[in-house]
């Protein structure tokens, strides 16, 4: 009888709801995708169509050629430009290009998710539960990973709501409700934002050590890492999936860790260009962001049964680690690092008391 | 909506506050204690004083062990005491419905500083006692109440922040309320009765002749 | 309600006191003290927790102590508590906890947690769920007046065998007798040569002694089952052996929990001052050293170090004098990292040695002092507590150790300066 009976349940329960969450966040991310193409689209119908006589006056007050610099008394940044294009460019790559791309994109993903899910229905452990374990994550790692993950997500929600809020929920909730949910969302999302850049910290310090590549790893790409057809291929500690969602996590999470204080921090000299630069970067960084933690979070969950156990009691069984990380496997086993059943129940608290638990005598399968 | 809360609820929640808070503390004296007629090595109220502050700090054998424990929890209360003392607007509050004096708040930043040190030990101490087995073996419906609790009301306050609509603020104003009402009821009050647990420790401690 | 449950929750309901109260309004469940206890550290299992062994206890007071917890009660939203709310903390509170106190010494918010494990044993014990070999032992208490069985007979024979073996007289029974020596049936059995060792030291310090042959007893079984009553019972016996032979002090001998007893908490159990002083063995020898009445005149050369019996040095607070002691007569004297008010227990006190169940855990539980001996790599290990000497040598002996174990009072007889000649008793 596998010894986490609760968090095996948690898990069944967790890939029903999630199966779920997919199905409806895919059909509403796909109508709001729909709804602002057609908005962006009835925008550039007039465009074209008469010409004004002032074209070459509005031309140069526009700066399509490039930002005008005068003179002025003023003091501050770009407060000698007439008039700010990039302030209107980035309100327009916002409404018409990046929120709509974010949709198609976040939502692109769920789809492709809700399809592997429909077909592989969830890779099961080969071999079925073995009754030992082995011992993946301590208990730092598992609360860096939690606190990290917590405030990614509360960091993407208001990040949302302020990138397409205007868009999206001021038809639905109205102008007054949306004032306080982005004066809510921006408050946030700016005091959360900060932790963020020492929950990566934490998260490389932690991780970097396993995170280089090694031999097999390219054979695991180029495999496609057994999720589609084929053997599983060999993968040490971290497999080269979970590589680079590492390093895509610490590389853009740097770069939306810079926008992001660039942004909230303009007292040092900050062009409007480069606001909107760091806003479009912010921007994009933050949607590959989310699209790759959709999928992270679905293999860690749904898609791969048994490897949410690794992060919440951080016990794998020992046929889970054979079947995704046959070489770390291998070294526990030769390490005399796995745990019988009885081992980890009593550390969980659920052996019978007083009974000095069997340890896994080497070679034992 | 509002009025309900900054009027009659504010008032019950600071009495229920109060009244329960004084009401827990007496009854702990009141349960009693029968006298010792043992001799003692040295009067004890020295340790029980001195124990109430040498248990800030972890015993050096034990410190690498409870390393998470410990910093969490620091990084928490220290921001929680220094934003709730010394934010600019509960100073502000505390001045025009509570005592009638206020104080020089620290600056904006050092809030904002101490609100995100607050919420990322509360955040890394609650991971804590739902990961590590000890805690979340011990830890019952009160444990987990106080921390979400405290969060969200932490949390509302920070969404608040700008100050410009009344919803968020009677939010936060709400939720605060709802923790003064539940405080004296549960484990909170280790904020108060610490005190006399440590004292009474040192005591019994200093009475033995062992510094505790 | 059942009869046995009525009974735990009354004796429970007897001890609680305000320190009870603060430290169970107090403790945020913040696990620190698990870090402290032995059973949790060598077996990894969570319900070893210190403050989880309090749990009938924290149980009881939430439901009939605090607002809410009567309220929810009376109107049937708090579960009401069963027997096995005792019954299942038979094995925590007996077998896996030994009244070491480590853990009260690290509560960052003051809990003396081993105060409240105590109370709880009242509670178990009165509902009948305590280990039966100390239950057995506590009946030989009262019975026969030792937990081992040791009658009045062979307390007689070892004093008369040792009185050969040392060559120095043990008085029995003298009348006005300055002090009054108690022994464990532990010494009386297993280490005997602790009698004649007093003997010699005594002799040459000119010190006014005796045995009594009515009561010699040290330890109290009455406090390792938590049986209140049978605690005062016991320590009336000691308190009459006394008054009658009119000594103005009685000695605790090598015993940890036989010091607690007799020192702090004899007067409690039976509500009034003792008519004498107590004074451990150990503070004695240091007092007559001070006065120049013991003086040693060789040493031991060996590596050695000292394991501090928890009840004497943490819950007891002797703890400078046998380092003193220890120091005149060992200069190869090293300390363990963790020692005094901080050492590791031995794992057998509070009753769990006497509580053959507990043997795998106990032996389990010996990692702890495995590996601070493991760190300091002495050949010799000096200890006050007969208790702790067993339980040493039992550890010991499981894991291959090479190290011999000598009690502190035996080692300075060894080494006494017997240069005066000895003076009558």
């Amino acid at each position: 009888m596998p010894v986490s009976t609760d968090s095996a349940r948690y898990t069944a329960w967790l890939e029903r709801r999630c199966a779920v969450l997919l199905q409806l966040t895919l059909g509403m991310v796909l109508l709001a995708c729909f709804s602002t193409l057609s908005f962006a689209a009835e925008e550039n119908d007039l465009a074209g169509k008469v010409k004004d006589p002032g074209t070459q006056l509005w031309n140069e007050v526009r700066q399509r050629e490039g930002v005008l610099q005068g003179t002025t008394q003023v003091a501050g940044m770009d407060s000698a430009v007439l008039i700010n294009v990039d302030g209107e460019r980035w309100r327009q790559f916002r409404m018409q290009q990046l929120i709509p791309a974010a949709g198609l994109a976040l939502g692109g993903i769920l789809a492709l998710i809700a399809l592997f899910h429909l077909i592989k229905r969830g890779v099961p452990v080969a071999g079925g539960p073995s009754g030992k374990y082995l011992h993946r994550f301590p208990d730092i790692d598992r609360i860096l990973h939690w606190s990290v993950a917590t405030i990614f997500i509360f960091l993407a929600i208001t990040g949302l709501i302020l990138l397409g809020g205007r868009l999206l929920l001021i038809p639905v909730v109205g102008d007054s409700v949306f004032g306080a949910l982005a004066s809510a969302s921006k408050e946030g999302h700016n005091l959360f934002g900060p932790l963020f850049i020492l929950g990566i910290f934490g998260l490389f310090i932690r991780f970097i050590s396993k995170n280089f590549l090694a031999s097999g790893d390219i054979g695991w790409l180029l495999k496609g890492g057994g999720f589609f057809a084929g053997k599983h291929p060999t993968a040490g500690f971290f497999n080269m999936g979970e590589k680079i969602w590492f390093w895509a996590v610490i590389v853009i999470g740097l770069v939306i860790s810079a926008t992001g204080l660039i942004l909230e921090f303009p007292f040092f000299g900050q062009t409007r260009s480069i606001m909107a630069l760091s806003l479009v970067l912010h921007g994009v960084g933050a949607v590959l962001l989310i699209g790759g933690a959709f999928g992270h979070i679905y293999v860690g969950t749904a898609g791969m049964k048994g490897s949410l156990d690794s992060m919440t009691t951080g016990y794998v069984d020992l046929n889970w680690a054979r079947q995704h990380h046959d070489r770390w496997a291998a070294e526990c086993e030769a390490n005399d690092e796995v745990l019988s059943q009885s081992e980890v129940a009593r550390a969980q608290g659920r052996s019978t008391l007083g009974e000095v638990p069997e340890p896994v005598i080497k070679g034992e399968s | 909506m509002t009025e309900f809360i900054d009027g009659p609820l504010w008032y019950f929640a600071l009495t229920v506050f109060i009244v329960g808070v004084i009401w827990r503390i007496s009854s702990i004296f009141f349960t009693g204690k029968k006298p010792d007629y043992s001799v003692p090595r040295q009067a004890s109220t020295g340790g029980a004083v001195a124990t109430v502050f040498t248990r800030f700090i972890p015993r050096r054998d034990m410190a690498p062990k409870i390393r998470i424990q410990t910093v969490a929890g620091y990084m928490f209360h220290l921001g929680l005491f220094a934003l709730l003392l010394f934010a600019a607007p509960h100073v502000a509050f505390i001045e025009h419905h509570l005592l009638g004096i206020g104080w020089t708040p620290m600056p904006y930043w050092a809030f904002i500083v101490a609100s995100q040190l607050a919420f990322l030990g509360l955040l890394i101490l609650w991971l804590h006692r739902v990961l590590n087995p000890v805690t979340r073996l011990i830890s019952d419906f009160d444990d987990h109440v106080a921390a979400i609790l405290t969060f969200v009301v932490m949390l509302t306050g920070c969404l608040a922040l700008m100050e410009g609509f009344t919803g968020l603020r009677v939010l936060h104003r709400f939720t605060v309320e709802l923790l003064m009402i539940y405080f004296p009821f549960s484990r909170l009050m280790h904020a108060f009765t610490f005190i006399p647990s440590r004292a009474f420790t040192g005591a019994w401690f200093a009475r033995r002749g062992v510094d505790a | 309600m059942s009869e046995r449950l009525e009974k735990g929750l009354a004796a429970m309901r007897g001890q609680m006191d305000s320190r009870v109260a603060s430290f169970l309004s107090t403790c945020v469940h913040c696990g620190v003290c698990a870090e402290a206890c032995l059973f949790f550290t060598e077996t990894s299992d969570p319900r070893y927790t210190p403050i989880h062994k309090t749990e009938p206890m924290r149980k009881l007071w939430s439901r009939e102590y605090t607002f809410w917890g009567k309220i929810a009660s009376k109107m049937g939203l708090k579960k009401p508590m069963t027997e096995a709310d005792l019954a299942d903390w038979e094995m925590l509170v007996y077998d896996g906890c030994s009244m070491c106190g480590r853990c009260s010494m690290v509560c960052p918010v003051g809990v003396d947690i081993a105060y409240v494990i105590r109370k709880v044993k009242e509670g178990l014990c009165a509902a009948g769920f305590s280990p039966e070999d100390l239950v057995a032992a506590g009946e030989r208490a009262r019975t026969i007046g030792s937990p081992m069985g040791v009658t009045e007979k062979t307390l007689r024979s070892t004093i008369a065998a040792q009185e050969k073996e040392s060559g120095y007289k043990i008085p029995l029974d003298v009348q006005g007798a300055e002090y009054l020596a108690l022994f464990s049936s532990g010494e009386i059995a297993g280490f005997p040569e602790f009698i004649g060792s007093l003997a010699k030291i005594f002799s040459h310090a000119d010190v006014s002694w005796t045995i009594s042959s009515e009561y010699f007893e040290a330890t109290n079984t009455g406090v390792q089952l938590g049986n209140s009553k049978l605690a005062a019972e016991l320590v009336e016996r000691v308190v009459a052996a006394a008054q009658k032979l009119g000594v103005k002090y009685v000695i605790s001998p090598e015993c940890g929990h036989a010091y607690t007893t007799i020192r702090w908490d004899a007067p409690n159990f039976i509500g009034r001052p003792l008519p004498f002083k107590v004074v451990h063995i150990i503070e004695l020898l240091e007092q007559l050293r001070e006065e120049g009445r013991v003086k040693t005149n060789s040493t031991i050369s060996d590596r050695l170090t000292y394991h501090d019996p928890c009840n004497i040095s943490r819950r007891g607070g002797v703890l400078e004098q046998p380092r003193t002691l220890l120091n005149m007569v060992a200069p190869n004297f090293v300390e363990m990292t963790d020692h005094g008010s901080m050492n590791w227990c031995c794992g057998g006190g509070g009753g769990v040695s006497s509580n053959e169940r507990a043997n795998p855990l106990r032996a389990q539980a010996f990692g702890a002092k495995k590996r601070q001996l493991d760190e300091i790599q002495v050949k010799t290990m000096v200890t006050a507590c007969s208790n702790c000497r067993h339980m040493l040598e039992d550890g010991l002996e499981d894991n291959e150790m090479d190290i011999e174990l000598i009690g502190i009072t035996e080692l300075i007889a060894e080494n006494l300066d017997t240069s005066g000649s000895p003076k009558a008793t």
